[in-house]
């Protein structure tokens, strides 16, 4: 299904969109990968168009006379069903406009991994004249059903945000061959399944320099959620970021198991303090903020410490003790990534998001740029064009199927 | 803690034959010449299609209004979710349906606790266990036909649920500890054991995601309907409520569970019952069919066990028993509608855009319509009649 070889050359934003308003910065365009549209031999478009026909049927109303009589919905229901349609009105399906949905496990309102998703999603909305529609799914056995809905009302292209709708996603890409499904961290692909992997451990390499700058104890420390390899990456790429400035800094890490969880973070990171660390990133969601308040206490007592923040800009989050954020600009990556669908770029393999469409950034706080020696951010600068241009490697850990490294 | 029917049946004066409303009394009815039985029969069945358009009309109108102050059109949320339940056949029977499944099974375990007067809040937990026992079958005897390997992944969801079921019946049997503790507090114990398993011993062979490998080929239930969703299970749910209701109206077990349920002094007094072997067995079965939910589960649709599988089946299990009057077709019915609820709810979200908490709260609203006017319903009888 997945695949080595050819089916997981990495895919860049941007290839084939040219003169499209939005990208950022003039060397987007220039510096992507062309990537051939996937021509089917005969057979294949045949199979699939009659798969999909199979499932187009399975979804599709039957007409009353042919199901069979168990099956059919009882008629003082169907009635109710049909009069409250007639009154309110079928949805409008406009011809031509793309029909574009996403699916998350969280509320949208987290100001984080959700809201950026779904700020994409309205910026699809407005920016590609899409329709849009957004489910909030809590169980797994939801992931298919919502695909199957979407689906069978016909919409193009799913986002689903999270590494968990992986599976669903490709029971449900064999099933509904005409879907596009792109699968936030996920690490499976199929020919209409695309994982969009957002390379945040650029940002974090920058963070690590900015970090092993900034430190006067010489230690640093990292505080983490659960140790999924996204999240070691972001952590490998930190401490090989804060060596490339001081080779000699001590890198403490700890991972509390838990993304959301205040008492083990705040303990995790007072611990570090303690142990003489001056610099802490976090990798957390909800906890993060217990981070930032153990660092704001260290302050209180008269100590110079700093805390970085991660996934999204917190510079404003607690701008009194951030050095900078390593961000990454989820409704950017989603508005691209639907331009390439629109030319019938995605699938068949991994769509990476990195600082090359400035999806990946780090940005300091400008709260904080007084303290900040105007060199490091010359420096932090330089890196950011060399890992651009792919001419400084950044270390990940390695998930996806197909993968070297990936059992 | 029980009781909650006892009034209504004192007041029958036929001792432990009549039960909580719903179908099963009229038919209990029936073998026991009564006076004014015929009568009292067409008024209750009356009464049940009442509620239910009451429930319906009580909610649409709450419903109406908090979205309408939500700033949402009401009008366009109910088509949404009546077309998400009903719309075509499609959604009946691949959404709808599949899942009303859990909740049928789990309705029918709670029913069968209730009706045996053990407050067993524990089917959450019960079906975790059974899913985890299935996903567990399912990997390990990959090497397996089919035919074999599918009643051991559902014997094996049975046998895990009746385990979970074990330490609550012995508390209650042997110390007077109240099951409505013990269970949901086995509740957290089965919620977390699933977690542990797929982030230890049973997570995927890649060891990235917190969640099993796909379970094998021939663990996997067939589908009912080819091309739609509807599984096996949907067959087997229908087969277990077939079959306690049979068991609890016809056979001497189910006589006894039902004095036991109305009174355990009585049943001992006049009956010579056992109160204790009867719930330990209700108590056991109970625990059963709910692992079988998560087994089914499990087996039918997810082919996998993840973190949060359930999203509180056994909690919203108890309002589906409680709906049903206790009575195992009814639970089918109420299983249905849940589903129903459930599947328009997220057309809801889909096609009319109502946040999933407003959903939510609209779902909640149902449920206390329908218990409140359930409730209503038996006051007034324990008065009236």
């Amino acid at each position: 299904m997945a695949g080595g070889g050819e089916r997981s050359r990495p895919t860049a934003f941007g290839g084939g969109v040219p003169g499209v308003p939005g990208n950022r910065g003039p060397n987007i365009r220039g510096a992507v990968n062309h990537r051939q549209p996937e021509v089917y031999s005969l057979g294949d478009g045949l199979a699939a168009r009659v798969r999909y026909a199979v499932a187009r049927r399975a979804v599709t109303d039957n007409p009353p006379g042919k199901a069979p009589p168990m099956l059919r919905t009882p008629r003082p229901l169907l009635l109710l069903a049909t009069g409250l349609f007639l009154a309110c009105g079928a949805p409008t399906d406009d011809e031509g406009s793309i029909r574009v949905a996403l699916l998350t496990s969280g509320p949208v309102s987290d100001a984080g991994w959700y809201a950026g998703a779904y700020e994409g999603l309205q910026r699809i909305e407005q920016e590609l004249g899409a329709t849009v529609s957004h489910q909030q799914t809590a169980t797994p056995a939801e992931f298919d059903e919502a695909f199957l809905a979407y689906a069978s009302a016909g919409y193009d292209l799913v986002f689903a945000h999270g590494n968990e709708y992986q599976d669903a996603a490709i029971r449900a890409g064999e099933q509904f061959p005409e879907l596009t499904i792109v699968v936030s961290g996920g690490g499976r692909i199929a020919e209409n399944v695309a994982p969009l992997i957002f390379r945040l451990e650029e940002g974090s390499y920058l963070a690590g320099m900015a970090a092993a700058a900034m430190t006067r104890s010489g230690i640093i420390g990292m505080v983490g959620g659960v140790a999924i390899p996204p999240a070691r990456g972001t952590f490998r790429a930190f401490e090989a970021g804060a060596r490339s400035v001081r080779p000699d800094v001590e890198v403490l890490e700890v991972f509390t198991g838990d993304w959301n969880d205040v008492a083990a973070a705040k303990e995790a990171a007072v611990a570090q303090l303690s142990r003489g660390a001056d610099v802490l990133i976090h990798n957390l969601d909800a906890a993060s903020f217990a981070v930032f308040q153990a660092v704001r206490e260290a302050r209180a007592e008269g100590r110079t410490v700093w805390a970085l923040g991660m996934n999204s800009n917190q510079n404003d989050v607690a701008p009194d003790v951030i050095l900078g954020s390593a961000v990454i600009r989820i409704a950017d990556a989603f508005v691209e990534t639907a331009r390439m669908w629109q030319n019938g770029e995605v699938g068949g393999a991994a769509i990476y998001a990195s600082t090359r469409q400035e999806v990946i950034d780090f940005v300091f706080n400008p709260a904080a740029l007084d303290e900040v020696p105007p060199e490091l951010v010359e420096r932090v600068a330089e890196a950011r064009v060399l890992i651009r241009e792919g001419s400084l490697d950044v270390p990940r850990v390695p998930f996806i199927e197909g993968e070297a490294g990936v059992q | 803690m029980r009781g909650c029917s006892g009034g209504a049946v004192a007041d029958r004066g036929d001792g432990v034959a009549d039960s909580r409303g719903g179908g099963s009394d009229s038919r209990d009815g029936g073998s026991k010449p009564e006076g004014g039985v015929a009568g009292g029969l067409r008024v209750r069945r009356f009464e049940s299609v009442l509620i239910a358009l009451g429930a319906l009309v009580l909610t649409a109108a709450a419903g109406a209004i908090l979205l309408a102050l939500g700033g949402h059109h009401p009008g366009e949320a109910a088509a949404a979710m009546v077309r998400g339940a009903f719309g075509s056949r499609a959604t009946f029977l691949s959404i709808t349906l599949v899942r009303s499944i859990p909740l049928i099974l789990a309705g029918l375990a709670v029913a069968l606790a209730f009706r045996a007067g053990v407050w067993n809040i524990g089917a959450e937990g019960q079906l975790y266990a059974g899913a985890a026992a299935a996903a567990w079958i399912g990997l390990t005897g990959a090497a397996l036909p089919a035919l074999v390997l599918v009643p051991a992944v559902l014997l094996g969801s049975l046998a895990a649920g009746a385990i979970w079921a074990i330490v609550p019946a012995f508390m209650r049997v042997r110390l007077g500890v109240g099951e409505v503790i013990t269970t949901i507090l086995m509740n957290f114990v089965g919620i977390h054991l699933a977690a542990w398993l797929v982030h230890g011993p049973l997570q995927e062979s890649r060891g990235v995601f917190p969640q099993t490998d796909p379970i094998a080929e021939a663990a996997r239930l067939p589908r009912l309907v080819p091309g739609s969703r509807l599984h096996l299970g949907f067959a087997l749910a229908l087969v277990v409520a077939a079959g306690l209701a049979v068991v609890l109206r016809r056979s001497r077990f189910g006589f006894r569970l039902r004095a036991v349920g109305e009174s355990p002094e009585a049943a001992l007094i006049a009956g010579r019952i056992d109160a204790g072997r009867v719930l330990v067995v209700c108590f056991l079965l109970s625990g059963a069919i709910a692992g079988l939910a998560g087994g089914v589960e499990i087996s039918g649709l997810t082919f996998a066990l993840y973190e949060d599988l359930s999203p509180g089946w056994g909690y919203t299990a108890i309002a589906v028993a409680l709906l049903a009057g206790l009575d195992p077709l009814g639970v089918v019915v109420a299983g249905i509608l849940f589903g129903a609820l459930q599947a328009g709810a997220g057309a809801m979200q889909r096609d009319a855009g109502v946040p999933a908490a407003w959903v939510g709260v609209v779902e909640a609203l149902v449920i206390l319509a329908v218990l409140a006017l359930d409730r209503l319903r038996r006051v007034r009888r324990r008065g009236g009649v």
